[in-house]
């Protein structure tokens, strides 16, 4: 840690938060999970301080304006996948704050060279029409397996998110129990790549699928997390975006916080959880400030949570070694983000290409995405040729962002290796520049002229903003069947309570994992609230209830 | 669709309107605050341009530290924490002065560095006050000066009877005379400080937190700006916007409802009372009129409330010209932030500055009075093109990471703000936006500048260097006219009972209703909380507030005893 010279101990001038305190919940870290966990707890009465070492909350949940002076950015989190069946919609009014998500209709585009486009929608029958003109077999299809995957994501795998995972025997004997879950159960032993090729023909509708469902770190060639390609695909079809930038949603959390009597303190990292006769007992602030709690609810990945955080003899054995040995991302983004002069236009016959929310650049055909993928894999970044990404103009749907009336704001997002791969000091630079000029090629209207201000973000600034994100892991840890469902992060951590008494964990390291989707928060708080027996003033949502009583409760 | 009704709608959740809302959230009404931007608390914004670099693009240090709200507003539950610093200040100069002035936590650093140009102990202007009262005195007399809302037309005195002087007078017997009334900074710095830079400096100092050192009758506004921030000699921990974030959750715990990216197109007035807003289109909230049964409270400039947002229907065309002619010269800030791996070694004593006690804000160059009057006199001026010579480019150099270590990551600093004073963009012959056509020229010539003071401060050093000018800063922040730090010139003219024009001395507006609460109001620019805590008597005489006992009224505080008048 730096050093610093304040001139503290002996000036008492103005009164300034105690040097102790002591609350029922201390929740470590204020990204989306932690916000809810202390959202649901605040308002269920328990005293509630969330901890949070960055200035602005929010950690994934961002809006800054990076392209200073005068251009915000979402520098991360933009897609929202999961708003429609996030229980926290229900249960909280986040309208009063002013919270709105736009849905557009076109979600995703995939751009081609030679003027070709797929224009992927809401509405299956517009991307039907789309598909059609590549492939009649592949339109009708898509028809049917968007149906039959939207329901298996409506019975299983959404309420699934909101529900603490289970061993993978007793998984698969609740799966068995329906149609939707039996299926979800074949396809998890298939790999992206294969589920692709089992339904479709057409070359580049393949690129854009499997690019939809791996773009969050599911390796394309692995089988085992099959059953995530359903809800990744479904989901990439019903993005929204926070209108006012993805922080608002994190700004309208704390207001309900707020509202409840919960504190936020920001500025402040947790350098040291206290644990007394495998009781958590208190956090320890970076500024030597101490606060008592009865519940301490992590949402940091266990490496630092048990790593580095608890005195190692006071951590259980298995967890010193998940800890240790815990796999960090596959691989990060690499973002360039441009104030631009007009929205970025694509060569493409169809105008609509340029109102999707996502548009995928770079790939020309499905193998082309797949050596990309492979060569993020071992660890380098692509050559020249092959690099690509997903680019969004993020004006398009929400003109608040710029500052400067008259201007656009658009990033270009690829696949990248960790920075423990990869000095990105060095090949920064140099990485913006081919994908500006890849980006270019497909939106000939990006130049130099057109070109107001320009940022990057390396994995390792990923990091340096946000020090869950370990070398840039988004996700706080890989996606892999062994840190999956019940092993997220280990099995010894049940529903988010771990072995240490009084200690919780709430990030996207628990089950079900990360992106913007409120899981563990949720199913956290559910828990703290039942070890604490107080009323939940909250009712689960019909669709989990639904879940339950078919899945479940047999 | 719903219909929104509050008892108070705040226009702008800049510093001013976010502390009113407190206070009356805190009295139990029924408040929303309307704020443009994505984000709360205006002028008192970080941002992190670059991950894990913070800089602050307009204000930086604490200067509210003897405000009642701290107290009132309860800021300290709501995680109000604060970094007290070693040494606020030092001065450096062309031919190699370097003089570490220290801060109130320190004297000793000052008396030895600036005994050594000098001979004497002495230090300066703020020895005087900073050396003879207590904690509790020159909180009063603070106070006095811009915690006390301007007294009522009414109510007539004699200059030397204005409240800040009856508290001079208690506080200070000794210094007392009548004299002072009269006179500027510049004529007490003549009297009371010889060693030229640090007159200089402390001309600078003055003038870049209060009134012009060379207006008449203005000396204690003008010295008062560096009490204030010597007063607590330091900053938030992790800069200007924490002290936001606890006043606004402050607001919003008292029951106050926040709504941000909500820019407000109009003030709805019927029958000459102000009875609501009504939010632009891209206003993310869904209802877009929002009314208000008590009052609506503008805390976005003078200038923006009467010439955008209330139709000229609803005022006299005279009321009009005034608002038109409030000035705007001087406190245009052109704003650099540079990030750089090694801390400015400045030429001459290069152990003056010793990292532990390295100075936060560095007034450079300061040879002579005349860099403050060539300066001050551009900065006035209608003028084209900058003229970028030494003696045009004095600069006060800030940084705050050796003493707060959440500002950036290991290894780096981050100097910032770096504040130049320019003319307003509105007073450029080249029309407003003439300076950011300039801009590679400015910043080439400052950092050249910089270069030549502390040579290390070459492009090996400098990582990356980021920008605002006054122009960007409008734009950025909407209320922020003039890209000015107090909104509108704080001469005699528009101060006190005349700020901004004397038709809204006291907070209130032709229109029924409507009150002000910026710092185009009395006293002006900085995060005082002190337009707030003074608009609040004005609220509680007009029986629109009526706050706990948590409250107190500023001891020189006089009623309007014309009962339910409106101006
Ligand atoms: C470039 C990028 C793009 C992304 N795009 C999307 C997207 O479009 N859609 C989507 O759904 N997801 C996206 N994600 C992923 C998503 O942002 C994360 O998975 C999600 O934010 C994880 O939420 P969390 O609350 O578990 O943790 P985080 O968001 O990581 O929050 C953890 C918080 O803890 C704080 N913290 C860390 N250490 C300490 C400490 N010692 N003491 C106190 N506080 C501490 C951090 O500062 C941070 O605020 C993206 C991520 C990145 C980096
Ligand atoms: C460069 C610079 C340096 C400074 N340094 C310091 C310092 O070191 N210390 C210090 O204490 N002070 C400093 N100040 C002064 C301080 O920042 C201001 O005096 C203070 O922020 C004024 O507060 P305010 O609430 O009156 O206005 P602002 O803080 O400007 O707030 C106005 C708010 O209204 C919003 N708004 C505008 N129009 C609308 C609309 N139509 N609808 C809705 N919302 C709207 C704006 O977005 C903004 O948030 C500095 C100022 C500048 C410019």
């Amino acid at each position: 840690m730096r050093q610093s010279y304040e001139a503290t101990p002996d000036v008492n001038l103005l009164a300034q938060f105690p040097q102790e305190s002591s609350f029922d919940v201390a929740v470590i870290g204020a990204g989306p999970n932690g916000l809810i966990t202390a959202a649901y707890l605040a308002k269920a009465g328990l005293k509630t301080v969330v901890i949070e070492r960055r200035q602005e909350i929010g950690g994934g949940l961002a809006t800054e304006e990076t392209l200073f002076p005068g251009f915000y950015t979402n520098p991360h989190a933009i897609y929202h996948l999961m708003v429609d069946y996030m229980p926290l919609f229900q249960d909280f009014d986040l309208g009063v704050h002013g919270l709105t998500f736009i849905k557009p209709n076109i979600q995703t585009a995939a751009v081609f060279k030679d003027g070709s486009s797929l224009v992927l929608c809401q509405q299956i029958e517009d991307s039907k029409d789309s598909i059609a003109l590549f492939s009649d077999k592949d339109a009708r299809r898509f028809g049917h397996l968007m149906r039959q995957w939207q329901k298996i994501v409506d019975d299983v795998l959404a309420p699934g998110t909101y529900v603490p995972p289970m061993s993978p025997i007793d998984m698969i004997e609740a799966l068995n129990r329906g149609e939707s879950g039996q299926e979800a159960l074949r396809l998890t032993e298939m790999s992206p790549m294969e589920i692709i090729e089992e339904n479709f023909e057409n070359d580049k509708l393949r690129m854009a699928l499997l690019y939809m469902s791996t773009m969050w770190g599911l390796n394309p060639r692995d089988s085992g997390l099959g059953f995530l390609v359903p809800l990744l695909v479904t989901r990439n079809l019903n993005k929204a975006q926070c209108y006012g930038g993805s922080h608002k949603l994190a700004g309208s959390l704390s207001r309900a916080i707020h509202q409840a009597g919960g504190i936020i303190l920001d500025n402040a990292e947790v350098v040291k959880i206290d644990v007394e006769n495998n009781q958590a007992k208190r956090v320890i602030l970076d500024d030597g400030r101490v606060i008592n709690a009865s519940a301490i609810i992590s949402s940091l990945p266990p490496p630092q949570t048990f790593g580095k955080l608890i005195d190692r003899d006071l951590v259980p054995s298995e967890l010193v070694q998940t800890a240790e040995n815990w796999e960090w991302d596959q691989w990060s983004f690499f973002t360039v983000s441009l104030a631009l002069k007009e929205a970025p236009r694509y060569i493409s016959e169809d105008p609509w290409v340029n109102d999707a929310l996502m548009t995928i650049l770079g790939f020309e055909t499905y193998n082309e995405l797949a050596t990309h993928f492979d060569a993020v894999l071992s660890g380098k970044i692509s050559d020249s040729d092959e690099v690509g990404g997903h680019a969004t103009t993020e004006t398009r749907y929400d003109p608040t962002l710029p500052r400067i009336p008259g201007h656009e704001v658009a990033f270009l997002q690829s696949h990248v290796p960790l920075s423990t791969k990869i000095n990105y000091e060095e090949v920064g630079a140099n990485l913006r520049d081919r994908l500006i000029s890849k980006w270019s090629e497909y939106a000939p209207n990006i130049t130099k002229d057109s070109i107001v201000a320009s940022s990057h973000e390396s994995p390792l600034d990923i990091e340096t903003r946000i020090k869950t994100m370990v070398g840039g892991s988004i996700k706080h840890g890989d996606y892999n069947p062994l840190q999956m469902g019940v092993f997220r992060p280990h099995d010894s951590v049940i529903a988010g309570r771990s072995p240490i008494d009084g200690l919780y964990l709430c990030g996207a390291s628990s089950y079900p994992g990360g992106l913007i989707i409120g899981g563990p928060g949720y199913i956290a708080a559910n828990t703290v609230a039942e070890d604490f027996e107080i009323d939940k003033w909250w009712k689960t949502p019909k669709y989990i209830e639904k879940y339950k009583e078919a899945y479940l409760e047999a | 669709m719903r219909e929104e009704h509050f008892d108070i709608v705040v226009v702008g959740g800049g510093h001013n309107g976010t502390t009113i809302a407190a206070y009356l959230a805190k009295c139990g009404l029924s408040v929303c605050i309307l704020e443009e931007r994505p984000e709360c608390g205006g002028g008192q914004e970080n941002t992190e341009p670059r991950p894990g670099f913070r800089i602050d693009p307009h204000a930086t240090y604490l200067y509210g530290g003897a405000a009642p709200g701290f107290e009132q507003l309860d800021l300290a539950k709501y995680g109000f924490r604060m970094v007290y610093y070693q040494s606020m200040a030092g001065l450096v100069t062309t031919d190699g002065v370097a003089a570490n002035l220290g801060g109130r936590w320190n004297r000793e650093v000052a008396q030895k560095s600036v005994s050594y140009y000098t001979g004497q102990d002495a230090v300066g202007a703020e020895e005087v006050f900073l050396g003879s009262m207590g904690d509790d005195g020159l909180r009063d007399l603070l106070r006095s000066i811009f915690w006390t809302p301007p007294l009522p037309d009414s109510v007539e005195i004699e200059p030397k009877d204005a409240p800040m002087w009856q508290e001079f007078r208690k506080q200070l017997p000794g210094l007392w005379s009548e004299r002072l009334v009269e006179m500027s900074f510049l004529d007490f710095l003549d009297e009371f400080v010889p060693w030229e830079p640090l007159r200089t400096f402390q001309a600078f100092a003055a003038w870049y937190c209060g009134a012009h050192p060379g207006w008449d009758g203005m000396l204690l506004p003008s010295l008062g700006g560096t009490l204030l921030v010597g007063y607590s000699s330091g900053s938030p921990r992790g800069g200007m916007h924490s002290y936001a974030h606890a006043i606004i959750r402050s607001a919003i715990a008292n029951g106050a409802r926040v709504i941000t990216n909500a820019s407000v197109g109009e003030i709805l007035v019927k029958d000459g009372r102000a009875v609501g807003v009504k939010l632009d289109d891209k206003a993310s909230y869904p209802e877009k009129t929002i009314w208000a049964d008590k009052a609506v409270i503008s805390a976005v400039d003078v200038k923006q409330t009467f010439l955008k947002l209330i139709g000229q229907t609803h005022l006299d065309a005279s009321f009009v010209q005034k608002v038109r002619d409030v000035s705007l010269k001087g406190g245009s800030l052109y704003v650099l932030s540079v990030l750089c791996r090694e801390l400015p070694k400045y030429h001459g004593r290069e152990d003056a500055f010793p990292e532990e006690v390295y100075p936060s804000c560095v007034a450079a160059p300061v040879d002579s009075i005349d860099f403050f009057h060539t300066q001050t006199k551009d900065a006035y001026s209608k003028k084209k093109a900058p003229v970028l010579t030494k003696e045009h480019l004095t600069m006060m150099i800030c940084q705050h990471d050796v003493y707060d270590r959440t500002r950036c990551p290991e290894g780096y600093h981050v100097l910032s703000p770096i504040y130049l004073e320019v003319p307003p963009p509105q007073y450029d012959v080249e029309g407003p936006e003439g300076i950011n056509r300039h801009k590679d020229e400015i910043t080439k010539a400052a950092l050249d500048l910089l270069e030549s003071l502390a040579p290390n401060m070459n492009s090996n050093n400098i990582v990356e260097v980021f920008l605002n000018t006054p122009y960007d800063s409008e734009f950025r922040n909407a209320g922020m006219s003039g890209g000015n730090w107090y909104g509108a010139r704080q001469s005699e003219d528009q101060w006190f009972g005349s700020r901004p024009i004397k038709e809204l001395g006291r907070y209130k507006t032709p229109i029924e209703n409507l009150y002000l609460c910026n710092h185009t109001s009395h006293p002006g620019g900085l995060c005082l909380m002190a337009v707030p805590y003074n608009l609040m008597h004005v609220l509680i005489e007009d029986k629109i507030a009526s706050p706990g006992n948590w409250w107190y009224p500023s001891p020189y505080y006089v009623a309007d005893t014309k009962k339910g008048s409106q101006n």
